[in-house]
């Protein structure tokens, strides 16, 4: 009868993840930096292309969730490297974006298409 | 819906100007903030004060890292019945009066110039020289509701809601710029006063506490409960995949 030696781990408690506040800080304001361009560019799009309407507010939907994937893409499989949870590159600064592309839409709807 | 039609002369010289003084007034408010704003003096003991609140800090969250005497040195300099510096320090509360300290009163000031001020003479000096314009109209329509917010300065009823006048296109614009000057000028900027105060509840590490002596008394009670929680236990073992630690060991039967 053979006897072998197992080594059991010793449980410890998780430490939980460790991470830098100014690294998360960072990353979080270059985040909404995107946003942001995005919103005006998307907004300055919309006005020129005189949209009106629900369409307007789909159309930044759309742009906005075509830079979550493009930050997804461009995270790739490390995105757990630079941010917690994934859901932060979808939401974050979502309705705070709502606020510059409608500034931009109005303004340029205003030159382009209501004189 | 009945479409207006907009003399483009209000687009020169109504619309667009409004927009520019706008987005011009906020970046003039940065730069006029930086220039007025006064060092911040602290004084030698509340920074030190301060840094042993934070050192105290580190040492609850971080001491698992190092040996339990170690630890246990560390935690009886601050909480030390006789000597601990926690329990000898004594400072009298620092809690001023806003009103009878001067430099508290300038930096009230300054604040209210740079932003309370220009708000109102600006908003005031639109009101005033472009008053009675119907400047653009929202892409989207709306209810009557908005009928005040948007068309302040044009009572008309009949109107349809999506009308803007020159006074709101105001307002639209301090309100939508504000992330603009995020992008513009840097994350903490002075022209977007929301920020700063985030920035205040984060706090830095080199605000002191208003009250010293209550600040060392919580802190004592969160290191006087905190215990040592060797966390390297057996990391060389694990490091070198050597020695199997007896208690570690069990018996399997294999057959």
């Amino acid at each position: 009868m053979a006897t072998i030696a197992v080594r059991t781990r010793k449980s410890r408690k998780s430490d939980g993840i460790a991470f830098s506040e100014m690294s998360l800080r960072q990353n979080a304001s270059v985040l909404e930096y995107c946003r942001t361009s995005i919103s005006a560019l998307s907004g300055a799009t919309a006005g020129i292309m005189g949209l009106t309407g629900l369409w307007g507010f789909i159309f930044y939907f759309i742009t906005a969730a075509m830079l979550s994937v493009l930050l997804l893409l461009k995270a790739g499989s490390r995105w757990n490297t630079f941010f917690v949870t994934r859901t932060v590159l979808f939401s974050n600064g979502l309705l705070g974006g709502l606020f510059t592309y409608v500034l931009f839409w109005t303004f340029l709807y205003g030159m382009v298409h209501v004189y | 819906m009945a479409e207006l039609l907009l003399d483009s002369n209000i687009r020169v010289w109504v619309f667009l100007p409004i927009v520019l003084i706008t987005f011009l007034i906020g970046i003039l408010r940065h730069y006029v903030t930086i220039l007025l704003s006064s060092e911040k003096k602290s004084e030698l003991r509340q920074v030190s004060d301060s840094h042993a609140l934070i050192r105290s800090r580190i040492l609850r969250e971080n001491g698992k890292y190092i040996p339990k005497q170690s630890f246990l040195v560390r935690k009886s300099f601050f909480n030390n019945e006789d000597k601990g510096f926690f329990k000898v320090e004594k400072r009298e509360s620092q809690a001023k009066n806003p009103m009878t300290d001067p430099s508290m009163m300038t930096d009230m000031m300054k604040g209210n110039v740079t932003n309370v001020l220009p708000m109102i003479i600006i908003g005031g000096w639109i009101n005033w020289a472009f008053s009675g314009f119907l400047t653009t109209k929202v892409p989207f329509p709306l209810t009557f509701r908005f009928k005040p917010m948007l068309q302040r300065g044009v009572e008309l009823i009949t109107l349809d809601a999506s009308w803007v006048s020159s006074a709101s296109w105001y307002f639209l614009n301090v309100f939508g710029l504000r992330s603009m000057y995020t992008l513009i000028l840097g994350q903490d900027n002075a022209a977007d006063q929301t920020r700063a105060m985030q920035d205040q509840m984060s706090g830095s590490a080199m605000m002191a506490p208003p009250d010293p002596m209550k600040a060392f008394k919580a802190e004592w009670e969160a290191l006087e409960v905190a215990t040592h929680d060797w966390a390297l236990e057996g990391v060389e073992e694990e490091l070198t995949g050597g020695i199997i630690q007896p208690e570690t060991i069990y018996l399997r039967s294999k057959n």
